[in-house]
């Protein structure tokens, strides 16, 4: 009897042994194969005030950076404030059409399409060191040799938007005056959709060269020195009109009026002067339509360039 | 417990007793190796998933992060079918919004609600990893934050399923392994007892047999080890057995013979007695009864004097043969002095009566008596070696000489005759004809002693006896 216990107890413990592991966290047991449709996301009773940023910079720069602003406003206008990205220009400008996002900051492209397909109204711009212009900066490795446009011949270039004044149509007129076309100057180009993810292409070598908007170079150089190292400037265009802070053609007026004023208020306010501070702007002012003409301009030339 | 033990274990065969021990051993063996195999397999193979579940959803979570920033929901769902499709122990892989809403998973038709709360991962963490218990077994479930939080929640889910089929897979083939080795070890454990039983049963039948009296028995030489050691030592035990049994029956053969002989000496004896009794007694008796009436009768003095006087010398003689018959049946001489006299005065009669010098000399007796049986034995044995000596020696001399030392005495009966072969005359074929000798040695070996025969053609004849003598025979 004893013997026979005995016995089946080691038996019992090495077939123990042979199926092996013990339950290690035992908890309810979860049933893979009970599956149910999702629950329905109740709606919110408070509608946030939804604000587009264009794709200028990578979607993780975008919320870094707009975060201090987005969260004043939300402080400000004491309504939830809810960032939207969309991969291009072209989606963003989709959201302000169609009255999804209430305020939108874009590129100033994406302004002028958008002001001349949908009728885009224009609400303030950033001043930056008292001006409200940027430049497209011509951009390649540190190591490069290159001078010029000229000197990219054959390499690999990096746009950012195909709606991009700075990233994609100055580029495209640089070449156009070396009467040539992209496709035949450089060996081989693509889309990068982001200003920051631009600089480090070429940063890293995976680009010979790039043109970006000179405010997010500047702000990307003083958060990350590295890259000021590794890159260098070899060409700088005729100033552009800054890219502007937008509203819907739908946009509820009170709205509008009420975020307008909030903008240009905060250089006044010292926690909006902090927000503005971090941006590296100095205040929000409203600007004339026709700063953006050069723009157009260069848009036109391009548009004829390739229709020959 | 042993005891136990070994009461079921010895009773079996030897072939039984070689097949348990080698089965046994591949057995305990197998199973060793299988328990060991399993063991470290399971540690290694469960490290392995833990640490692919981390890697695999920290990428998961670093390749989130843009799409869901930019609302890009196909590249996400793409992003976890991909994940999944190339690491095929990825049971799922899901991403939680921050308000932990399913944004994005890899199961088809709806979701396994239970799930989405059952690991949490908070921002400051690199990773969780938990073991949830599932409809499926165990599931390495790893939550890691996006965008520290931002952007939501990443979980990979890895299952031990393929893992546990291989290790099913080895555990299978290793036992598989086992039960081919014991078939191979049952076979050659069969190999082994026919190799190491054999001889040992034919032992066994040589022995009965053996038991039985036959000892022609021989047990053939299977191997040059311990066994064939045993079957050479029992073949030499069988030749030893067969020649103490053939030497016993000759002896049994002679004894019978010995006996019958002494039978017929004795009616030979009573037959010789009554024939002298009649003959000389008898007839002397009757003459003196003659004689008495003629003395009767007798016309003179001197007529009587004369015939009384033949009368007496009649008597005379008569109890001359009297004594003589009464010596030779047994001399009183040796009752009444002991050894040394009687073999005195018979030496000197011998000598007498046979012309031949006899030297008889004794060494450390001072005339003590010895137990009645071992002066009868040595009175016989040397009367019986003399008269041997006076059939068939022809010797010039004769010696005989008496020794007693402390344990024992011995007699040698010595002749510078003509000698024979000892070798053939004495070998056991020849001892029926050789009945004295085998007298000799029956008398000393009633005693403890022996007798020793030393003779060559031409070179005379010594009969050596030596018969212990213990303080019990000097007692009596």
């Amino acid at each position: 009897m004893g013997v026979a216990m005995r016995l089946f107890l080691l038996l019992s413990m090495l077939i123990g042994l042979l199926t092996g592991c013990a339950p290690q966290a035992s908890a309810a047991v979860i049933h893979l194969n009970d599956r149910q449709p999702l629950p329905e996301q109740p709606a919110t009773d408070v509608v946030p005030l939804r604000v587009a940023v264009g794709a200028v910079t990578s979607p993780q720069g975008t919320v870094d950076s707009y975060a201090p602003l987005l969260d004043y406003l939300e402080r400000k206008l004491d309504r939830p404030v809810e960032l939207v990205q969309r991969r291009t220009y072209a989606e963003v400008d989709d959201l302000i059409a169609t009255g999804f996002v209430d305020v939108g900051f874009v590129c100033t492209s994406a302004y002028v399409a958008g002001q001349r397909d949908f009728n885009m109204q224009l609400l303030v711009a950033p001043e930056v060191d008292g001006e409200t212009v940027y430049y497209s900066v011509l951009i390649v490795p540190a190591t490069s040799e290159a001078r010029n446009m000229a000197d990219l011949r054959g390499k690999v270039f990096a746009f950012t938007d195909p709606m991009s004044n700075t990233g994609h149509n100055y580029p495209k007129y640089l070449v156009k005056q070396l009467d040539e076309t992209v496709d035949s100057f450089f060996a081989r180009t693509f889309f990068i959709y982001s200003h920051d993810d631009a600089i480090r292409a070429v940063a890293s070598g995976l680009a010979d060269g790039a043109a970006v908007d000179s405010l997010v170079y500047d702000y990307a150089i003083e958060r990350e020195p590295e890259l000021a190292r590794r890159t260098k400037i070899i060409h700088r265009s005729a100033p552009f009109g800054i890219p502007p802070v937008v509203a819907g053609p739908q946009a509820r007026p009170q709205i509008v009026a009420e975020v307008r004023d909030l903008l240009i208020g905060m250089a006044t306010d010292p926690d909006g002067q902090q927000v503005l501070n971090g941006l590296n702007i100095d205040r929000f002012i409203t600007v004339e339509d026709r700063i953006y003409d050069s723009v157009r301009q260069l848009e036109v030339q391009v548009a004829t360039s390739t229709a020959k | 417990m042993f005891d136990k033990f070994w009461s079921i274990a010895g009773a079996v065969s030897v072939r039984t007793k070689i097949l348990g021990i080698v089965l046994g051993l591949v057995l305990l063996l197998g199973i060793g190796v299988t328990v060991q195999v399993r063991a470290t397999l399971t540690y290694v193979m469960t490290e392995n998933l833990r640490e692919q579940s981390i890697s695999i959803a920290r990428d998961v979570a670093a390749r989130s992060a843009d799409p869901i920033l930019i609302n890009d929901l196909f590249t996400l769902q793409q992003l976890l079918r991909d994940t999944q499709a190339n690491n095929p122990d990825v049971r799922y892989a899901f991403v939680l919004d921050d308000q932990r809403h399913v944004l994005a998973s890899t199961f088809e038709d709806g979701f396994p609600l239970e799930l989405s709360d059952a690991n949490r991962v908070t921002p400051e963490e690199h990773h969780r990893l938990a073991a949830l218990t599932t409809d499926e077994g165990t599931v390495w479930d790893t939550a890691v934050s996006i965008f520290e939080g931002r952007a939501g929640t990443a979980r990979v889910g890895l299952s031990e399923a393929r893992a546990q089929a291989a290790l099913n897979a080895v555990t299978t083939q290793l036992l598989l392994t086992t039960v081919g080795v014991s078939a191979i070890g049952i076979l050659a454990a069969a190999l082994l007892t026919v190799v190491l039983t054999r001889p040992i049963l034919t032992l066994v039948r040589a022995t009965q047999a053996v038991g039985k009296g036959d000892f022609s028995q021989r047990t053939p030489r299977w191997a040059d080890d311990e066994i064939g050691e045993l079957s050479d030592a029992f073949n030499a035990m069988t030749v030893g057995l067969g020649r103490a049994e053939k030497e016993r029956a000759e002896r049994e053969q002679l004894r019978t013979y010995y006996l019958s002989q002494v039978i017929s000496a004795q009616e030979e004896e009573r037959k010789r007695l009554s024939r002298e009794l009649h003959d000389e007694t008898g007839q002397a008796l009757a003459s003196l009864m003659v004689g008495l009436r003629n003395v009767e009768e007798a016309p003179t003095d001197e007529d009587l004097r004369r015939r009384l006087n033949d009368l007496r010398q009649i008597t005379s003689h008569t109890l001359e043969n009297v004594r003589e018959l009464s010596i030779e049946l047994r001399p009183s001489v040796l009752d009444d002095h002991g050894l040394v006299v009687a073999l005195t005065r018979y030496t000197q009669d011998y000598s007498a009566r046979h012309q031949v010098p006899v030297d008889f000399q004794t060494v450390g007796l001072n005339g003590e008596r010895l137990a009645p049986p071992i002066e009868t034995a040595l009175y016989r044995i040397v009367q019986e070696a003399l008269t041997n000596a006076a059939k068939y020696a022809q010797a010039q001399h004769l010696s005989v000489l008496l020794e007693k030392r402390s344990e024992q005495i011995s007699a040698i009966v010595e002749d510078d005759g003509r000698g024979f072969d000892a070798e053939t005359v004495l070998s056991p074929v020849a001892q029926n004809q050789r009945l004295g000798l085998y007298g000799m040695r029956e008398r000393a070996a009633l005693l403890g002693g022996t007798v020793t025969i030393e003779s060559r053609p031409g070179g005379g004849t010594s009969v050596f006896v030596r018969i212990p003598v213990t303080s019990d025979s000097d007692e009596r």
